[in-house]
C-alpha cells in the first residue's frame, strides 16, 4: 500500500479522501489555490500545496503543477477525486510518466470511454442497448442538421468529452438547432477544452440508473448495483438513492444492467471504479449513456447499503491488490438516499450564492452520513462549484431512510448564504417522491406543480419577532458598554496626559 | 414598553416583558419557549437588513420602537423604470440585448456566470432598454445594476 498520497481536488470529495487516507494510515497531501486556502480540505490534511490563483484553469486544472506538487511532497499515487482532472486521460499519461500512480483507470481506458461517442461505439460493439444517435461528432452545422434529421426531433445535444450537463440541450426543432449547437459547443469548449458535440434520440421522462462497477488489473470485474439519480434539475443530479425504485418494482433489472455494464468494462480493459450510466424507459427497456471513469458525487449510497468503502477499494486496486470480493458476496441492505446541499437560492431561480457562513448546524444522529466540504465563517468561494455537503441517510426500508432525511433536513441549518435545504425538505413531502414516482423530468413537473408556501403559523411569526426583538436590545446593550468603555479610556487617557 | 416587529410583511406588537422566554443559546441563535412549544430562530445581520432562519424558512424582520412607527416600509414596486440587477456575484458571459431594443417579460437580457453555471437575468415585464451598464467579460458584484428598462 501507499504511503503519501496527494488528492487533486478541493471541497467534500477531498475531504472525503483525506479521511479514507486517514483510515488506512496513508500520509494526505491537498492542493490548494489562492482562493482555498482556509478551505477545509486544507485544514484537515497532514501536508498541503499552493497551486495557483482561483481560476481553476489555473489551479485545479494545472497537470504541470500538480505533478510538480505530488513530487515536492513525495507522493507515490494521486487521487483525482470527481471533476477536474478525474477524466483526462492525458493527466492520467503524465502521472504515469512521472512514475506516480493514477488512482482510476488506464489512460487507455479513460480515453475508450471518456468521449462519449466512443464509449457508444464500443457499449454497440459489446451488445449494450444504446439510444438512438450520431457515431460522430457534429460540430458542422450541415452535417448536424442531417444527422438530427435521420434521428427524429426532438433531439439532444451532448458533449463529446462531458459530464454533468454541461454542454447539454434540448432542440425541439430544426429551427433551434444552430444556435443550440454553438451555445452547447461553447460550453462545451470552456468546461472541458473540447467543444465536440453529438446528437441523440431523447428518450421521453426516462429514468436514470446508473450501475457502479469495480475492476482489479487480474481481470477480475463486478457490480455492485444501481442508484437511480433521477431527480436532475439542469441535468444535474439533486437526489440519489440505492436501490432505485424502478429496480425494487422490477428486481431482474439490477443483474440485467449490471451485466450490460460489465460487457462494456470487459470491452474496454476497464480496471479500478467506475460507473456505466443508462437511461431507463416506462417499457422496461434501458440503454446505455455513458461512463464515468472515476469515482462518483453519489458514490456514498452505495457504500451504506453494500457496506464497502468505495474509495478504500480504489487505493487497494490502484496499489495492485486483488478485488476482495466475487459477484456472490456482493449483497444490498436496505435503503440508503443522498442531497447534494448546494450554495444556491431556490427562492431566486436558484441563482448561485456564494459568500461567507454565518451559522451552520449540521445534522447528525441514527442512519446520518454528513460528507461536507464547509465550516462555520468558511467564505464559499464564486470560482468553482456550488455543491457545500452531501447528506445522506440508511434505513432499512425506503420510508425509514426518507424519514430520516426528512428529520436531518430540519437540524440542518445554514446561514449567511443561500442553501436548497428547504427546497430538498419540500421535494421530500411530494407524494409523488414518496411514491418513487421518478423521472428526469419530476423536478420540472414538480416546479410547475409546487405552490407557493403557505403563510407561517401566527406562533412561528410571534417567535421571530420575539428573537428579533431580544437581539435588537442584546445589540444595544453592547453599543452601550463598548461607549462606556472608550469614554473611560479617555477619560483615563486625559488624567495620564494631566499627571505627566 | 411595547415594540412593532414586521416580519416580513406582518407587523407584531411584542411586550419587552415577554423576552423572559428568549434564551440566546448561541451567538445570534436564540432559543424561544411559546405556550410550551420550543422554537429556534437564527438571525442575522444582512445587506437587507435582520434576516431570520426558523422551521426552514427564511424572514426578513425589523424592529421598530414604536414612538417612530411611522417610518415607511419597504420601497414601491412595479413603478416605471426597471432595474435588472446581478443577483449574485459572476461575470459576464454575454450581453443579449441592445441600446433601444424592446423586450418581452421573460426574455433574457444579460448572461451571468457563476460557480460554473451560466444564469440569464430576464425583463420581469416588458419595456424599452434604455441603459446597458454591463458588458462581456465584466466582473460585478451582487446588486450591480446590468442594464435598465422603461
Amino acid at each position: 500500500m501507499f504511503g503519501r498520497v496527494l488528492v487533486a481536488n478541493r471541497g467534500e470529495i477531498a475531504v472525503r479522501i483525506i479521511r479514507a487516507l486517514r483510515e488506512m494510515k496513508i500520509s494526505s497531501i491537498a492542493v490548494f489555490s489562492d482562493a482555498d486556502r482556509g478551505a477545509l480540505h486544507v485544514r484537515v490534511a497532514d501536508e498541503a500545496e499552493h497551486i495557483g490563483p482561483a481560476p481553476s484553469p489555473d489551479s485545479y486544472l494545472r497537470v504541470d503543477r500538480i505533478i510538480e506538487a505530488a513530487k515536492k511532497h513525495g507522493a507515490e499515487a494521486i487521487h483525482p477525486g470527481y471533476g477536474f482532472l478525474s477524466e483526462n486521460a492525458g493527466f492520467a499519461a503524465a502521472c504515469a510518466q512521472a512514475g506516480i500512480v493514477f488512482i482510476g483507470p488506464s489512460p487507455e481506458s479513460i480515453r475508450r470511454l471518456g468521449s462519449k461517442t466512443a464509449a457508444r461505439t464500443l457499449a454497440k460493439q459489446a451488445g449494450a442497448p444504446v439510444v438512438p444517435g450520431s457515431e460522430e461528432a457534429a460540430t458542422n452545422i450541415d452535417r448536424a442538421r442531417a444527422l438530427a434529421r435521420d434521428i427524429g426531433y426532438p433531439v439532444l445535444l451532448k458533449a463529446a468529452a462531458g459530464g454533468g450537463g454541461k454542454g447539454m440541450r434540448r432542440v425541439n426543432q430544426e429551427s433551434e438547432l444552430e444556435s443550440a449547437i454553438r451555445d452547447a459547443s461553447s460550453e462545451a469548449e470552456r468546461s472541458f477544452q473540447n467543444g465536440e458535440i453529438y446528437i441523440e434520440k431523447v428518450i421521453e421522462k426516462p429514468r436514470h440508473i446508473e450501475i457502479q462497477i469495480a475492476g482489479d488489473r487480474y481481470g477480475n470485474l463486478v457490480h455492485l448495483g444501481e442508484r437511480e439519480c433521477s431527480l436532475q434539475r439542469r441535468h444535474q443530479k439533486i437526489i440519489e438513492e440505492c436501490p432505485s425504485p424502478w429496480v425494487a418494482r422490477h428486481p431482474e433489472l439490477r443483474e440485467s444492467m449490471g451485466e450490460a455494464a460489465l460487457k462494456i468494462a470487459r470491452a474496454a480493459g476497464y480496471d479500478n471504479l467506475g460507473t456505466v450510466e443508462f437511461l431507463a424507459d416506462n417499457g422496461g427497456n434501458f440503454y446505455f449513456l455513458e461512463v464515468n471513469t472515476r469515482l462518483q458525487v453519489e458514490h456514498p449510497v452505495t457504500e451504506l447499503v453494500t457496506g464497502y468503502d468505495l474509495v478504500h477499494l480504489q487505493l487497494r486496486i490502484a496499489a495492485g491488490e486483488a478485488l476482495p470480493f466475487t459477484q456472490k458476496d456482493i449483497g444490498w441492505r436496505g435503503w440508503a438516499m443522498e442531497c447534494r446541499v448546494c450554495a444556491e437560492d431556490p427562492e431566486n431561480q436558484f441563482f448561485p450564492s456564494p459568500g461567507k457562513i454565518a451559522q451552520l448546524r449540521e445534522p447528525s444522529g441514527p442512519g446520518v452520513r454528513l460528507d461536507s466540504g464547509v465550516y462555520p465563517g468558511w467564505n464559499v468561494p464564486l470560482e468553482y462549484d456550488p455543491l457545500l455537503a452531501k447528506l445522506v441517510t440508511w434505513g432499512p426500508d425506503r420510508n425509514i431512510a426518507v424519514e430520516r432525511l426528512q428529520r436531518a433536513l430540519n437540524e440542518y441549518a445554514v446561514a449567511g448564504i443561500q442553501t436548497n435545504i428547504a427546497f430538498f425538505r419540500e421535494i421530500l413531502d411530494d407524494p409523488e417522491f414518496l411514491a418513487g414516482n421518478l423521472s428526469t423530468e419530476f423536478v420540472a413537473d414538480f416546479m410547475a406543480r409546487r405552490r407557493p408556501r403557505a403563510v407561517p403559523a401566527p406562533e412561528l411569526d410571534l417567535a421571530v419577532a420575539m428573537a428579533a426583538l431580544a437581539h435588537f436590545q442584546r445589540a444595544r446593550q453592547r453599543a452601550t458598554v463598548v461607549a462606556e468603555v472608550e469614554g473611560s479610556r479617555w477619560r483615563a487617557e486625559g488624567r495620564g496626559q494631566l499627571v505627566r | 414598553m411595547k415594540w412593532l416587529v414586521a416580519v416580513d410583511d406582518r407587523s407584531i406588537e411584542i411586550d419587552s416583558e415577554q423576552l423572559v422566554s428568549v434564551e440566546e443559546v448561541e451567538p445570534g441563535v436564540y432559543s424561544v419557549l411559546l405556550d410550551g412549544a420550543s422554537y429556534e430562530i437564527r438571525l442575522l445581520e444582512t445587506s437587507q437588513g435582520l434576516s431570520a432562519e426558523a422551521g426552514g424558512r427564511r424572514f426578513i424582520v425589523d424592529v421598530r420602537n414604536p414612538r417612530d412607527a411611522s417610518r415607511s416600509s419597504s420601497a414601491a414596486v412595479g413603478s416605471g423604470r426597471q432595474n435588472v440587477a446581478a443577483p449574485m456575484p459572476g461575470k459576464v458571459v454575454r450581453v443579449l440585448v441592445q441600446l433601444g431594443d424592446k423586450v418581452e417579460a421573460g426574455q433574457g437580457l444579460v448572461v451571468v456566470e457563476a460557480m460554473k453555471m451560466q444564469n440569464e437575468m430576464k425583463a420581469s415585464r416588458p419595456g424599452r432598454v434604455i441603459e446597458i451598464r454591463a458588458q462581456a467579460g465584466d466582473t460585478v458584484s451582487a446588486g450591480d445594476t446590468l442594464a435598465v428598462l422603461e
